[in-house]
C-alpha cells in the first residue's frame, strides 16, 4: 500500500530505486569517455617518450641539451610573455572603462569583444595574414602617408605572431578583469579621494591592489593558453620563431618521432599544469584574504 | 573617483581613447574580411577596385568546400547530442550524488579544457592509429566530444545547482515516477543550461582546428581543415567568402543567445 507511506518515506523509496550508489553510475559514461579517450592516450604518449627508440631518458637529454630546442623553449616563453604583457596593458583600461561606462556604450564594446572572441579562429588569423602582408592595407597606408619607403615585413616573424595572438587573447583578459573591477566598491575610491589622495595615488594604492587577483589570474590564463598555442604561430610566425606546440606537431607529423614528440609534450604539460596549480593557489589565497 | 565616469577628469579621455582604439582593433579585421569577400581583386587589394560575388560562386561551385561544410555540420551535430546527453546524466550524478570523490571527478572532467589541445591531438592521433579510428567520422566525433564535454558539464552542473530539487520531489509525491518528474519538471526548468551546453558543444566542434588537423584524412575533412589546407597554399579571396559565412553564423548564434537571455529575464 504505497499510498499509506509517509511522504518522506516515499521520496526515500524513489531515491533507492535509482541506478547505482548515490548517483555514481550516472557519471560512468563520462568517466569511461575521459579515461579511455583522454587519460589513456595522453599517458601512452608520455610513456613513449621514455621507451622510444630505447628505454631511457635519451629523448630528454636531446631535447634539453640542444641549442635548437632550447631556442624554441625560450621563444615560446618570450612570445607568451610579450603577448600577456601587451594584452594586460591594453586590456586593463578597456575592462576599467567597461565597468564604469554608460550602459549603452558598454553594451556596444561588449558586443564587439564577444563577436571577435566567437569568430572562427582561422577567419581571424586569415584576416591578419591579409592585413599584414607585404602588399596589405597596413603597408599601403604607411607608404602612402610617407612614413615608410619599403614595405615592412610583418608576417612570418615576431610581429605577426604577437599581433595575431594578442588579438585572440584580448577578450580572455578583458572579460575576467571587467568582472573584478566591477565588484570593487566605488565608495572605497571615494574615501581615498576624501582623504586627499590624488588620482595617481588612488590608482596605485587602491584600485590596482584591489584588481590584482583579477590581473594575476587573467595574465596567468593568457600566458598558459599562449604557451600551448598552435594555429596562429604556425600561420603568422616564421620558422625562426617556432613555438613548442608546432615543435610537437612537427615531431609527430613530419619526423614521425614519437619519442621526441612525447618528451616535448610532457615538458609543455608540466609547465602548463604547474602554472595552473599556481593560479589555483593565488586564487584561493586571494579568496581567503578577502574573507 | 576612479570608478565614477564623470569624476575621472582627464583620465576619462584616456580610457575612452584606449577603449575606442581597442574596439576598432577587434572589429576592423572582421569587417575587412567581409568587405574583401565581395571585392574583385584576386590579390585582396583594399579598397577593392570593384564589387563581385564571384568568390561566393567559386565557394559554392567547389564540391570540396560544400562537402567539408557538411562534414563539419554532421560531426558538430552528433557531438552536440552526445555531449548534452552524457553531460546531463553526469551532471545529475555530480550534483545529486553523495558518493566520495565527487570534487575530484569534477576536476577530472574539466582537465581536457585546460590541457594544451595539441598534446591531446597528438596523443589521440597515436591512439587512433593503433585502434583503427584515424581518419574516421567516429574518431572525429570522439576527439571533439572529449573537448566539448567539459563545457557541457560546466553549464549543466551550474543549472542543476540553481534548481530547487524540492519541486521535483513534489512531483514525485504527487505520483510521478522519478524519471517522469525529471523529464517533465526538471528538464524544462534547466532548459537555459541545456541550451548553453548545446551551443557551446556545437561551436567547440564546429570551430575546432587542431584536433581536426590530426583527425582528418584526404577524404574526410571538416571546414576548418579545408580552410587550413587552403591557407597554407595561398590567401585566395574564396577563404574570405568562407570566413564571412562563418562570421555570419556566429553572429546569428550570438543574437539567438542574447534573445534567449532576454526572454529568460522577462
Amino acid at each position: 500500500m504505497v499510498s499509506t507511506l509517509e511522504p518522506q518515506a516515499k521520496i526515500e523509496m524513489a531515491r533507492k530505486r535509482r541506478l547505482l550508489p548515490q548517483g555514481m553510475g550516472a557519471t560512468l559514461p563520462a568517466l569511461i569517455l575521459v579515461l579511455v579517450f583522454f587519460v589513456l592516450p595522453v599517458v601512452a604518449l608520455l610513456t613513449r617518450s621514455f621507451t622510444e627508440p630505447v628505454t631511457g631518458l635519451q629523448n630528454y637529454v636531446e631535447l634539453l641539451g640542444s641549442s635548437t630546442y632550447l631556442k624554441i623553449f625560450f621563444n615560446t616563453f618570450f612570445v607568451s610573455a610579450l603577448v600577456t604583457v601587451i594584452s594586460l596593458l591594453v586590456g586593463f583600461p578597456v575592462a576599467w572603462a567597461l565597468a564604469i561606462m554608460p550602459q549603452r556604450g558598454a553594451n556596444i564594446v561588449f558586443g564587439i569583444v564577444l563577436l571577435s572572441m566567437w569568430t572562427n579562429l582561422l577567419a581571424r588569423t586569415y584576416a591578419w595574414m591579409v592585413l599584414l602582408q607585404r602588399t596589405g592595407v597596413i603597408n599601403k597606408t604607411l607608404m602612402s602617408l610617407g612614413i615608410i619607403d619599403t614595405p615592412l615585413v610583418m608576417v612570418n616573424n615576431l610581429v605577426g605572431v604577437t599581433v595575431g595572438m594578442t588579438y585572440i587573447m584580448l577578450p580572455f583578459i578583458i572579460i575576467p578583469l571587467y568582472g573584478v573591477i566591477r565588484k570593487i566598491d566605488p565608495m572605497i575610491l571615494q574615501a581615498a579621494a576624501l582623504c586627499g589622495a590624488t588620482r595617481w595615488q588612488a590608482f596605485r594604492a587602491v584600485l590596482l591592489p584591489l584588481a590584482m587577483p583579477g590581473i594575476a589570474s587573467g595574465a596567468l590564463m593568457v600566458f598558459v593558453m599562449s604557451l600551448g598555442y598552435f594555429v596562429t604561430p604556425a600561420l603568422l610566425g616564421g620558422t625562426a620563431n617556432m613555438m613548442l606546440a608546432e615543435l610537437i606537431a612537427q615531431f609527430v607529423q613530419s619526423l614521425v618521432n614519437w619519442g621526441m614528440g612525447g618528451a616535448a609534450a610532457l615538458v609543455l604539460l608540466i609547465v602548463t599544469l604547474s602554472l595552473y596549480a599556481l593560479q589555483l593557489r593565488l586564487f584561493n589565497a586571494a579568496g581567503q584574504g578577502r574573507a | 573617483m576612479l570608478l565614477n565616469f564623470n569624476t575621472l577628469g582627464s583620465w576619462k579621455w584616456f580610457l575612452i581613447a584606449v577603449t575606442t582604439l581597442t574596439s576598432a582593433f577587434l572589429l576592423l579585421p572582421i569587417l575587412f574580411i567581409a568587405a574583401l569577400s565581395f571585392g574583385s581583386s584576386q590579390w585582396l587589394i583594399f579598397p577593392p577596385p570593384s564589387w563581385t560575388l564571384k568568390w561566393y560562386e567559386a565557394l559554392f561551385a567547389d564540391p570540396r568546400w560544400l562537402e567539408s561544410a557538411w562534414t563539419s555540420f554532421r560531426i558538430a551535430l552528433i557531438v552536440t547530442v552526445l555531449s548534452v546527453l552524457i553531460g546531463l546524466v553526469a551532471s545529475f550524478g555530480l550534483v545529486r550524488g553523495t558518493f566520495m570523490g565527487r570534487g575530484a571527478l569534477r576536476a577530472l572532467f574539466m582537465t581536457p579544457m585546460i590541457l594544451p589541445v595539441v598534446v591531446l591531438a597528438v596523443a589521440l592521433y597515436a591512439f587512433f592509429l593503433k585502434v583503427g579510428l584515424a581518419g574516421t567520422t567516429t574518431g572525429f566525433v570522439i576527439a571533439h566530444l572529449v573537448v566539448a564535454l567539459p563545457f557541457s558539464i560546466l553549464a549543466l552542473t551550474g543549472a542543476l545547482e540553481g534548481f530547487d530539487k524540492s519541486i521535483e520531489d513534489a512531483a514525485v509525491l504527487c505520483g510521478a515516477s522519478p524519471l517522469k518528474a525529471r523529464v517533465l519538471i526538471t528538464l524544462p526548468c534547466i532548459s537555459h543550461g541545456l541550451f548553453s551546453a548545446a551551443i557551446f558543444s556545437f561551436l567547440t566542434s564546429w570551430d575546432e582546428v587542431v584536433l581536426a588537423i590530426f583527425m582528418a584524412s584526404p577524404t574526410l575533412q571538416t571546414l576548418p581543415v579545408k580552410i587550413w589546407a587552403t591557407l597554407r597554399q595561398d590567401l585566395t579571396p574564396v577563404i574570405a567568402a568562407a570566413s564571412t559565412l562563418l562570421i555570419l553564423i556566429t553572429l546569428i548564434l550570438m543574437l539567438l543567445a542574447a534573445a534567449l537571455k532576454k526572454g529568460l529575464k522577462a
